[in-house]
Order: structure tokens, then sequence, then C-alpha cells
């Protein structure tokens, strides 16, 4: 207990902002910047670049000399399935088509819960893609392949 | 009077038969679709879109603008039910309707949400029909130095009277500023931010932006651990407002209506801030404002309130011009043009059975929504009762639905996850969204407009000040910040945009 | 599950199989998907989707409009380029998609010739050059000749956009500059220039058109050649600045490779759509002239639309990335 009193999450949350800042500003850099009379593509940008890493700093700075809540626990669990579901949906739902491309983002997303059991998962995934089916593509006819030409049918 | 026998021609248009079953078709259309997860009112508009175009005209608008108030009351209730708003207006609504919904109070949020909506509908309804022309006059006086003055007002109000984490409140709305940008500069037509991805040439969309800071964190929020820790509470309270709650929001709507009223007219994104003003301007007159970001009623009514009342002036514009204030009115605009009418001020004069049939509709729209979801909020808070393991892959489902539906854009779908990640991200680092939001919607529009004046000025920026309504603005939002300065002021200040997950 | 799988496999093998002996005589044998590279509510929306349900009746199979928006069209005529050539998926293609962002666009996500299969010309829409009545100007030569004594500033509804460069062409031949204020879209700009922000525009005519009717903006000029029939009274530009002509169009296209059969009905079919007098009505109140062209005339119009933007493209100093 000999280092002072410092907050983690505030510490962190400064060198996100400045990270971010920093990233904006670099890719702003490669826009032609204009005066502040005449504007060009970059200028805007930079300046909020450069306003974000100042107020990073100060958060960063803020941190020292207090204590902070802990960060507490991580959903890695949840990341691992639920940030995957929406990309493989984005991927498959024109070559596989609606239906399959729907049914495993469910069966993905499902997983994310410990207490989801793998047979209570695939009932779910086919009831949510009859249903969907059954409302966007044939009740409101949206324009969605149901399978797509990945399948051989 | 003119007035009374032009409303009556349109509510003898409104109320055929026909009509009215048309209106409540889209009404229960709008609410059912609209209600879904990750699904906004644009998104409930273009799919519906398609169904109206059999019908005659009138009943065609009309029964559009049952779905939109359909759309917008579904997309609340998911705000409300699980933090997952469809449109920046419900972005705000999230913020304590959520929070009243996990303490049990649900039922409670949802009600407020739908009376305080059908109040502002009725007067705003009057305000079009009474003030549409000369209202017109105003909102063409609005050029890029106002619209810049206002956009400043906007972020200045809301940033002004955070404490605390003020400064985490600013970073956030300057990120959203930032990734606001992202896409095709309008100006030169250089990509900026774009990762060389085409798909990003117009910008990120703002559902899938929404759905990820706001829902997707959460869901991630609610997984952290299952064990010991319950989403929801399960003893759910009364459903209806007591007399104490109906008292202490009636100030709230009245305010909100007025303020949504005044913005929605402006057709260069006004409405966009009237729920982020209302709700600056409820926390800035209660007398708790502690309590905001906890399930405060005043911070469902107020907005709620204002973005319904904007939703409808917006149609000013519209009808008046024929310009679209929001892409909601755009997808209106080329319902009309199918339809064999020209939208603009002719329409007025030259199909009066047209224009005053709409403005009746909307009332009678607002009225059936009100009568169709007070019953209903029984049902929706009993989908809370849904285990969350089982309610949570539906809403990713609904999500990448209605996130692809808009666009047919898969990017928008990896934009989806990238944006839940970097929610969960700053709400574990206790960075809020909603002014991550704000910023997000405002910032190209206060880029455009400011580079757009400077251009109009000759480079000259004594523009903001020498035009007088961009002068009054700017004097305003100083106000605003002296406001803040004044010490007995800032006893009182606190956080606008505390959303605490404890 | 596997069962399952495998006999549908089975079934959709046999199937396609013999799909593939009937294409030619039975397409088309289910909905064709027509892909608007624009959002919807806007002109080439409602072009499309007016089209879409006459075509529809005379392919006997519906035809499911899909807006694909973004990158100023090119990503719906990209998604076309790249689909199945069998005839089920085409685009309602325009000025934009197959003549100036091929030119502008410095990474060519598409080639508007190579890649595509020309199937109809469907029609052609004027622009119109108009000014807030506030601006003391009532004919194009009036406009020059202030303009070459004050600055003055015109709106269009984006960089790269027709209207764009409609505005450059005029400026170019006009010798005078003027300002061009972009917007995102037709609506905001001509917000703007009917409270004169901005007191001049260059849009399409339909969407103007109430305006300049109602007498809030005054015509100077339409962009063809011709007056167009729904305001006899407007000029052409061409009459004061003789040889400038510009005006949008809209054009179906299948991707490139698609069988010939399959062109020839979806052109027959549209060729219909043309024909019916609802539809020619409906073009009429819209400002568009009817073109119904062959696959043949269509192609060669696109060629001819490369060769006359290149050059203004190259003066205007247009480039998007």
């Amino acid at each position: 207990m000999s280092t002072p009193p410092r907050d983690n999450t505030d510490l962190i949350a400064g060198l996100f902002l400045m990270a971010t800042g920093v990233f904006f500003g670099w890719q702003a850099l490669g826009l032609e910047l204009g005066t502040s009379l005449r504007m060009g593509p970059g200028y805007f940008p930079l300046v909020l670049s450069a306003l974000l890493v100042v107020i990073g700093l100060v958060v960063l700075i803020k941190a020292f000399g207090r204590e902070g809540e802990p960060l507490g626990q991580i959903a890695w669990r949840g990341m691992m399935f639920i940030l995957p579901a929406p990309v493989f949906f984005g991927l498959t739902v024109r070559g596989l088509g609606f239906v399959p491309a729907l049914f495993v983002t469910t069966l993905i997303a499902s997983q994310a819960s410990v207490r989801m059991r793998p047979l209570p998962a695939l009932a779910l995934s086919v009831a949510v893609t009859i249903l969907a089916t059954l409302v966007f593509s044939y009740g409101l006819g949206l324009p969605f392949r149901r399978f797509g030409p990945w399948l051989p049918f | 009077m003119d007035l009374l026998s032009n409303l009556a021609l349109g509510f003898g248009v409104a109320t055929s038969l026909a009509n009215l079953a048309f209106c409540l078709i889209g009404v229960i259309l709008g609410t059912l679709i609209g209600v879904l997860p990750g699904i906004g009112a644009t998104a409930t508009i273009a799919m519906l879109l398609p169904i109206t175009f059999q019908l005659e005209p009138v009943s065609s608008l009309i029964m559009l603008a049952g779905i939109y108030y359909g759309a917008q009351y579904g997309g609340s209730t998911t705000a409300i039910l699980i933090n997952m708003p469809g449109e920046s207006s419900s972005a705000v609504t999230a913020i304590d309707g959520y929070q009243m919904a996990r303490k049990g109070r649900a039922g409670t949020a949802l009600a407020t949400a739908a009376i305080g909506s059908f109040f502002a509908g009725t007067v705003a309804t009057f305000l079009v029909a009474i003030f549409a022309p000369p209202l017109t006059a105003v909102a063409l006086k609005f050029g890029a130095a106002e619209y810049f003055s206002l956009m400043v007002m906007g972020l200045v109000m809301s940033v002004a009277l955070a404490h605390g984490s003020v400064l985490k409140a600013l970073g956030m709305v300057v990120l959203g500023l930032l990734l606001g940008l992202v896409g095709t500069d309008i100006y030169t037509g250089a990509p900026r931010f774009t990762m060389g991805i085409t798909q990003f040439s117009d910008g990120l969309n703002f559902v899938a932006v929404a759905v990820g800071v706001f829902g997707i964190a959460e869901i991630l929020r609610n997984l952290e651990d299952e064990h010991d820790r319950e989403v929801m509470t399960r003893t759910i309270n009364r459903l209806f407002p007591t007399r104490e709650e109906l008292r202490a929001m009636i100030g709230p709507i009245l305010r909100g209506t007025g303020i949504g009223s005044v913005l929605g007219i402006l057709p260069g994104g006004g409405a966009i801030l009237a729920s982020f003003a209302s709700y600056t301007v409820e926390k800035k007159l209660s007398r708790t404002p502690e309590e905001f970001g906890h399930g405060a009623l005043a911070g469902v009514a107020g907005p709620e309130s204002a973005n319904n009342a904007g939703a409808q002036t917006s149609f000013i514009p519209l009808l008046t011009l024929g310009i679209p204030a929001n892409p909601v009115m755009a997808l209106m605009i080329g319902a009309m043009i199918i339809q064999g009418i020209v939208p603009g001020p002719n329409v007025v004069t030259e199909q009066p059975e047209l224009f005053w049939g709409i403005v009746a509709s909307m009332w009678i729209g607002n009225l059936m929504l009100v009568v169709l979801n007070l019953p209903l909020i029984g049902l929706w808070v009993k989908l809370l009762t849904v285990p969350y393991f089982v309610l949570f892959p539906i809403i990713m489902a609904m999500c990448s639905i209605g996130v692809y539906s808009v666009a047919s854009n898969p990017y928008d779908l990896f934009a989806v996850a990238f944006f839940g990640l970097l929610g969960y991200v700053l709400s574990k680092l206790r960075c809020e969204p909603a002014p991550l939001l704000l910023g997000f919607v405002l910032g190209p529009l206060l880029e455009e407009n400011l580079r757009r004046a400077m251009i109009l000025s000759r480079g000259d920026p004594t523009t903001f000040v020498t035009r007088p309504i961009s002068l009054g603005l700017l004097l305003a939002s100083l106000a605003v910040l002296a406001l803040v300065f004044l010490p007995q002021i800032r006893k009182r200040r606190d956080e606008v945009f505390t959303e605490t997950d404890a | 599950m596997t069962m399952t799988l495998t006999r549908r496999i089975l079934l959709g093998a046999a199937f396609s199989l013999g799909l593939a002996g009937a294409a030619a005589a039975a397409f088309p044998d289910r909905a064709v998907t027509l892909v608007i590279p624009f959002a919807a509510g806007g002109s080439t929306d409602v072009v499309g989707r007016i089209v879409a349900e006459r075509m529809a009746q005379a392919l006997g199979q519906q035809v499911v409009v899909q807006n694909v928006g973004g990158a100023g069209g090119s990503l719906g005529a990209q998604q076309v380029a790249q689909a199945e050539p069998d005839g089920y998926t085409i685009l309602m293609g325009t000025v934009a998609t197959h003549a100036l962002n091929p030119l502008i666009l410095k990474q060519k996500p598409y080639d508007p010739v190579a890649d595509f299969a020309p199937v109809s010309l469907l029609v052609l829409v004027p622009n119109v050059l108009a000014v807030n009545p506030e601006l003391p100007v009532t004919t194009v030569q009036e406009l020059i000749d202030l303009a070459k004594k004050e600055p003055l500033a015109y709106a269009s509804s984006g960089n790269g956009t027709p209207l764009h460069l409609s505005g450059e062409l005029f400026k170019s031949m006009a010798g005078v500059d003027i300002t061009h204020i972009p917007y995102k879209g037709s609506g905001p700009a001509l917000t703007d220039v009917l409270g004169n922000q901005v007191p001049i525009i260059f849009d399409n005519l339909p969407s103007a058109s109430g305006h300049i009717a109602s007498g809030k903006l005054r015509a100077l000029g339409v962009t063809t050649t011709e007056r167009a029939p729904s305001f006899p009274d407007v000029p052409a530009i061409a009459d004061t600045l003789p040889g400038y002509e510009t005006y949008s169009w809209n054009a179906l296209f299948a991707p490139a490779a698609t069988p010939p059969e399959a062109i020839e009905a979806l052109a027959a079919a549209a060729r219909a759509a043309m024909a019916d007098p609802a539809v020619a009505a409906r073009m009429a109140e819209f400002s568009a002239t009817i073109v119904a062209s062959t696959p043949e005339e269509l192609g060669a119009h696109v060629k001819a639309e490369m060769e006359k933007w290149a050059p203004v493209v190259t003066k205007a100093n247009v480039s998007l990335d």
C-alpha cells in the first residue's frame, strides 16, 4: 500500500481519449487543412482531435491523488459471442441467404449466456428464424433472398 | 373562420371509415414493427412504405403518418424496456426510462411516454393547423450561420450543465463529433476516417452506432456476472401513474411540448436537439436533479413530449415547402411523388382536402396511439419477465435484421459490433454514451454549416454576430455558460448525462 | 437435420438442372430484384418504383425494389455488377452511376461498359437553372452579366452530382465564376435558395417544379436543348449558350454476361411499361421524357455520355477518392 492513490479507471479513460485523439489527428493530417477562412476537410477534425487529446490529458492528470472504483468484472464470454453475431449476419446474409444466416446468428448470440443449454438454444434459434422469415420475408416482402447462391438450391 | 372550416374539411376526410381504418392499421403496424429492437422509425417506414402504394393518395399518406407515430412510440418502448433506442430522439428517453424499468416502474415510464406524446401531439397539431404558413417564413430565415449558432447552443447546453464528470462528458461529445465526421467531406469529396472502406463513404449509420453504444453495451454489462445479478426487478409496480406522478409530469410535458414545437419547424435538423434540450431544461429546473439518470419521471415526460411535438411540427416544412426535415420526411416526399402529388407550397391551396386531411389525421393518429398503447403497456411489461438469456439472442437477431434493412449494407452490421465493443469499453471507463450520441448527430451539421457560412460570407467570421438570429443564439449560449459560473447555480448543477450502471 | 439438408441439396440440384434447360424459354420464373442505388424517396427511386410495378405485370413475376444507397450510387451499381448474371438482379442506373462516377472516382469500383449489359434507356429528366426571385435577373444573359460584376454563389445537391457538373459546365461556357455551395441532397439546397441564403440553384426539374409553378423560384432556363413540355415558358439555356446540354437519365442495366434472352425479356417488359398511358402520364407530371430504347441504343448512349462528360469533369477538376 505504498503507492499513492490513483483512480485507475480515469487513468485508462484519459489514456484512451488521448490515444483516440492522436489517431484521429494523425488521420486528419493526411487531409487538406485549408485556412480558418477557407477550411479544408482536415481543419475541423484536427481542431477536435487536439481538443480530445487535451481533455484526455486533464482526465489523466486528475486521476492521480484520489481513489476510484475498480473496473469490475469483464464480460469476456459475452463479447466472444455477442459481437460476432451481427458480423456473421453481415457476412453471410447475401451468400447463404436470410434464413440460414439468421439461424446461425441467433445460435451464436445465444451462446453468450452460461445459462443457455444447447437444446433450448437450438429451439430458440429455430423459432426466431421461422417467425422472422414469416414476418419480414413473407409478411413485409423485404427484398432478402431466403436461401442464397452459396447453397445449391 | 377559415381555420374552423378547414379543420372541418380535414376531419371530414380523415374520419371516413376507410381512412380511419388505414390510420388504425398504420398505427398498429408501426407500433409492432417499431417495437422490435434496433428498428427505428426510419427503418419501419422504409419497410412498410410499399404497402401504402396501392392506396388513394390521401389514404396512403394518412396510413404513413399512422405508421410514423406508431413507429416513434414503438421506438420509445424499446428504449425504455431494453435500452435500445432506434432514433436519436429516443436515445434521451432511454437514459431515465430504462432506469425506471429496472426499478420496476416500466409501466409508469411507458404510460408517461404515451400521455406526454399524446398531449404534445395534440398541441403541435393545432400549431400546424394555425401557423403552418407563417412558421415556414421563420424557418427560411435560418441560414448556415444561424444553424451553426443553434448547434453551438445545443452543445453548450448539454455540456455546461454537467458536473463532476463534466470533463469526460465533454470528451464524449468531442469523440461523438469526430465519429460524426466519418464519411465523404461534402465540400471537397475527400473521404475522411473511412479506412478506405467505400461503404462508410456516406458516414456511419446512426442506428448502428446507437444500437451498439446503448443496446449491445448494455447486454454485455448484463452478461458480466450472471449468477448473482438480476437485470430487472421481478416485482413490477402499478402500470399506471399515480395522481402525484401525473401532477409531476404536467410541467415537463408543457415545457417539452413548447421546446419540441419550436425546434421541429427548422428543416436543418433542429428537431434533433428537441429531446436533448428538454432533458437539459428539466434537469436544470428540477428540485431533485440528482434523480436524473436514476429514473427521473421528468426525464421521460419532457423529452418524449418534445420529441413528439417536434415530429409533428416537422411536417410544417414538408407540407408547406415540400422540404424534408429528416430522413423520415424524405421518405414521405417520395411517397407523395409516387402518388402523383408534387410537394410544395401549392399543396395547401390546390389540394386542401389532402393537406387538412393529413393535419386532422395527425391528431386522430395520436389519439389511436394512446388508446391502443395504454392497454398494451401491460403486455410490453410482461416481456420483461422473459428470462434475459432468452431475450438477448432475440434482440441480437432483430437488431441484425433491422440494421441491415436500412441500406442492405453489411458494413453497418460490422459497425454494430464495433460500437458495441466501444460502448462497453466506455461504460467500463464510466463514460456515458448519451453525450457521444449527441455529438455524433450534431458533428456533421456543425461543421457543414460552419464551413458553408464561412464560404457564403467570403471568409468573414463576423457573419455569426452580424446576423441577428445567429447573434441571439450565440448570446443565449453565453448566457447559459455564465449561469453555470454563478455560484448559487453551480450548487445545483449536476451531471446531465449521468447514467451510472450501479 | 443432416437428412433434410442432404435431401434439399439433392432436390435443389435436380431442380436447378431442370431449370438450366428451360431457362431460355421461361425467363423469368421467379421475382426479379431491381436495385435502386439511392435512398428511398429520391427521383430515381420514384421512377424505379413506378416502372417496377408495370414491368411486373408485363413479366408475370414480381419486381422487388431494393434500395442500396451510398457513395453517390456506386454501392448499388457495384452490387449489381457483381451479382449473378442471370437477369434476376437488375439496376436502375443513372447519369451518375454510368457516366459521372466512373469519370470522377479515382478508385473505380466497376466499369460502366464492361461490367454491365444495357437493357433499356427509360427516361430523360431535364435539370433547371433557377434563382430566388429577389435576385434581379430574369434571363440567363442577365445572370451572366451580373456574375461578371459581382460575386455570386449557386447551390447544388452535392459534389460530383450531375447538378454540380451542370453548374460547372455553365460556368465554363459562360466564362463566369460562381462559387459552388454543395449540400447533402436537393432538399436542403432548395431550402436555402427559397430562403435566399444562396441566390442560385441547379436542380432536377421534378424536385424544383412545385416551387417554380408557385413563383417561389424563378426558372431562368432548362438544361435540355428543347424546352420542357411541362414548362413551355422556360427557355433552354442553349438559347443563350449554344451547345449547352445536360440532363439526368434513368436506364435499366443487367450484369454483363446476362443471357440475351433474359435481356430481351426485360427490355420488352420495360418498353411495355413505358408505353402504358398511366406511366406516361406520371412521367409527364414528372417532366420526364420517355425514351424506352433498345439495349443497343442504351449501350451507345452510355458511351456518348462518357465522352461528353469527360472534358467537363477534367475542366471542373472534380475528383473523388
